[in-house]
């Protein structure tokens, strides 16, 4: 997968600190985006560009807290690392909740901005690789048929092939041609590596 | 001595010694002519005595005439003058019947010397004797004059001119002065008249004895007049004891009294007005001197209100310092009029003056408390706006810092971008006097100074107050919506103390939002202009208003819907807004919430 080189989202209505916070972040030749509203980020964001955000927590019409709610409705799960003018508590504490990556007091240092960028920047990469491979997972079990299915859903919860044919109602012989196109679909050698991913996927193991 | 001298002498005594006090009382009264006139009545009846006695003692024919005669020209001083008495003191009788005797009896005068011996007879042929109060008086026999008749008819004329004025002066409701004066010249005057009539033509034997009538309205003239002495004398005894009441009074109120004359440049004050000014009992003051007493700063402003007075005859007042020799400081209150120059004498303006200095030193206190309370509750309202203000400080922190260390940053590079550089300077610059604006703003708001009194322009004061809360509002998720009328007048006040009111009711319309629903938080801030000069400013909120019977009892002390509130901004922000001259009111929107309103009278100043 050639991934695009991840961008810094930032949001902030106060002109004079966005281009501030730009300019910093610029300076360590990260790509940045800068947006003077939470409705302009919104209405422009792509979900699938790779990156995290900066943002302000208070701003009129929409707040920080409001965006990262749009945000998860939306399907985005990009790194937020919230900026905010007081250490407001309460407002830290349910924003992490909601799963932001950093809270941050300004004015912020340079040094606790670019760490958190970057952790974000890495996060956000590892979640994507990880939603990628698991797509890849679930794309080799669409090719599955039903009946492959089946006897997969049976082979991770550890049953033999004798069994797996009396509960299907067939010979021992046809599952094991099954299994076999399963390991092949599935690209897997052993039985272990194919509960690992049935398990990534979510698959429900039979009589369980 | 007989007693036909004797008598007669009497009569012309008695006239001349009333002709001599009155001309003397007209020599100091030059403006009383009733005086002079009344002289030359009494001299004139005095004249004619001799003359009368001249012809009862005549020993020929010729010297009988001659002395008729003459006899004319008294009378014709005593009728002329009678004539102007009745205008003159009485202020009644036809002009024209009055010019009338005049022009009559000059003809009698002219005819008198021009035709015959005299007005009565063309000649007097030989003389009779009558015994006279047991004396021989001598008559005269001879042709009679037919210009008598002109005599007559302007004696007649007399009478009925003053008969008519009598008249008047009864219906005015002068009853006495109508009987006394009108009545005794018109009785007199046709008694006379009759005497002489039936003497001339003979119809009785008797002398001219014209004289005694004429005294009898000497003597009615006289009485009238010497009333009209004493009656002056009274007044001028009244006023002197009302000027004394007055004084009194002006001296219980501690008034000082002044007179200034415009024309000499003279002040004339009361002694308790001299002390007041601290000068010396008896020192000549003039406008200029006064002037100097009065402290420079106000020294303009009372000059042009004098002015002002002088020129269009207004009330004058004014309150104003003066700077005493010995250099203590009073204030002054002073209230004067001009009053328009009676006859003959120059205008004047007439006043009085108090001192006022502990009224206004109660007044001095009475602000520097309500002062001092402002400040306290503004320091108290800052409180509460702390966040907002750190807030307003950390934007301009913030990006100073990420400007700065991304500076760092670009200059680190191979290549450094020097023009980057050079923006991210420009740009902390500007950040850095944005800080400095905030705090230079806050530490007007909570200094302690003196109460100034400038000209502003309310649409200013607003938008500073709208960007000291601006953070405040954005974090409690309200919005401020401005409408602000262009081309307002220029007000006069204390720019803080303006900003502190609009801080406390924009903070009071959050609280009474509090409970609303997000959508619901708005406010809205309106500059209009005010009924007749001024600008009137309103605060407008979407809250839960306020209980009709709560709307004045808010702006009383102590009163607080708040757990926390000391109950002091409003109460606090009327007396601001009252010392500014103007009024602070709240009242229920139509809809939802309350608004707050206040005037400001354009170019109004505030009490010092």
């Amino acid at each position: 997968m050639n991934n695009p080189e991840p961008t810094v989202f930032v949001v902030d209505d106060e002109p004079g600190v966005l281009k501030g916070l730009s300019r910093l972040l610029r300076s360590t030749r990260l790509n940045v985006a800068s947006f003077g509203s939470p409705q302009e980020f919104l209405e422009q964001h792509d979900p699938h560009a790779p990156g995290c955000l900066v943002l302000d927590v208070a701003m009129p019409g929409l707040n920080g807290l409001e965006l990262q709610a749009a945000l998860a409705q939306k399907g985005s799960a990009i790194p937020i690392i919230f900026l905010t003018g007081q250490g407001d508590i309460p407002m830290s504490v349910q924003a992490m909740k909601r799963g932001a990556l950093d809270f941050l007091t300004k004015p912020v240092n340079d040094e606790d901005l670019l760490k958190a960028v970057h952790a974000g920047i890495a996060k956000d990469r590892v979640a994507r690789q990880a939603k990628a491979e698991l797509d890849e997972i679930h794309q080799r079990l669409a090719t599955l048929t039903p009946r492959e299915r089946e006897v997969m859903e049976h082979v991770i919860a550890g049953q033999l092939n004798k069994q797996t044919a009396a509960d299907l109602g067939t010979v021992e012989k046809t599952i094991k041609v099954h299994r076999a196109r399963v390991m092949e679909k599935m690209k897997v050698q052993s039985v272990a590596e194919l509960v690992r991913l049935a398990e990534r996927a979510g698959v429900r193991r039979s009589g369980q | 001595m007989s007693w036909v001298t004797i008598l007669w002498s009497m009569t012309a005594a008695a006239c001349l010694t009333l002709a001599a006090i009155q001309f003397l009382v007209w020599c100091h009264r030059r403006t009383m002519w009733a005086d002079l006139l009344f002289t030359l009545t009494a001299t004139g009846v005095a004249v004619y005595a001799g003359c009368e006695l001249w012809m009862i003692r005549a020993v020929t024919p010729a010297q009988f005439a001659t002395a008729l005669r003459w006899l004319q020209v008294p009378t014709w001083v005593v009728v002329v003058s009678l004539a102007g008495f009745v205008r003159l003191h009485l202020h009644a009788g036809r002009r024209w019947l009055a010019w009338s005797v005049f022009a009559l009896r000059s003809l009698a005068l002219l005819l008198n010397f021009l035709v015959g011996q005299n007005l009565n007879y063309r000649e007097v042929t030989r003389l009779r004797h009558v015994p006279f109060l047991g004396e021989s008086a001598s008559l005269g026999v001879g042709v009679s004059n037919p210009c008598m008749i002109v005599g007559q008819l302007s004696l007649l004329l007399l009478v009925i001119f003053t008969v008519d004025a009598t008249i008047t002066v009864w219906r005015r409701g002068d009853r006495r002065q109508a009987v006394l004066t009108g009545g005794s010249i018109a009785f007199f005057a046709l008694t006379g008249m009759a005497q002489a009539v039936l003497v001339l033509w003979r119809l009785v034997d008797l002398p001219l004895t014209e004289s005694f009538f004429f005294l009898g309205i000497v003597v009615a003239m006289g009485f009238e007049m010497s009333r009209e002495t004493l009656r002056a004398a009274q007044l001028s005894d009244d006023l002197r004891e009302s000027e004394a009441r007055m004084t009194l009074a002006a001296e219980a109120a501690g008034f000082g009294i002044w007179m200034w004359t415009l024309a000499t440049n003279q002040v004339w004050g009361s002694e308790r007005w001299l002390r007041l000014f601290g000068f010396e009992p008896g020192e000549a003051v003039t406008f200029e001197k006064l002037t100097q007493r009065i402290h420079p700063d106000d020294r303009e402003r009372v000059a042009s209100a004098v002015r002002h007075a002088v020129e269009t005859g207004a009330d004058y007042a004014s309150e104003y310092r003066i700077m005493l020799p010995d250099g203590t400081v009073r204030w002054i209150a002073a209230r004067g009029r001009k009053h328009p120059a009676p006859r003959g004498k120059p205008a004047r303006m007439l006043g009085a003056s108090i001192d006022i200095t502990d009224r206004k030193q109660s007044e001095l206190e009475t602000a520097q408390q309500r002062n001092q309370l402002a400040h306290l509750s503004r320091v108290n309202m800052l409180g509460e706006l702390a966040g907002s203000l750190a807030h307003e400080l950390n934007q301009p922190l913030t990006a100073i810092l990420s400007n700065a260390q991304a500076a760092q940053r670009f200059l680190a590079h191979d290549s450094p971008d020097l023009s980057e550089v050079r923006d991210i300077l420009a740009d902390i610059v500007a950040e850095d006097k944005r800080a400095g604006e905030v705090i230079h703003r806050l530490r007007l708001l909570l200094k302690k100074g003196e109460i100034q009194n400038l000209p502003l322009a309310v649409n200013e004061v607003v938008q500073e107050v709208l960007q000291l809360v601006r953070s405040d509002l954005v974090n409690q998720g309200f919005t401020a919506q401005t409408e602000l009328a262009p081309d307002l007048p220029v007000v006069h006040g204390d720019r803080v103390q303006l900003q502190q009111v609009l801080i406390n009711l924009v903070m009071n319309a959050c609280d009474a939002m509090a409970g609303s629903p997000a959508g619901g938080r708005k406010l809205i801030i309106r500059t209009a202009p005010a009924e007749g000069e001024g600008v009137c400013v309103s605060v407008a909120d979407r809250g839960v208003g306020l209980a009709p019977d709560k709307l004045e009892t808010i702006f009383e002390p102590f009163f607080s819907t708040k757990a926390h509130g000391m109950g002091l901004g409003l109460s606090v922000c009327r007396s601001i807004i009252t010392a500014h001259g103007g009024k602070l009111r709240a009242t229920n929107n139509p809809k939802r919430g309350a608004t707050f309103h206040f005037t400001l009278p354009a170019g109004a100043e505030t009490k010092p």
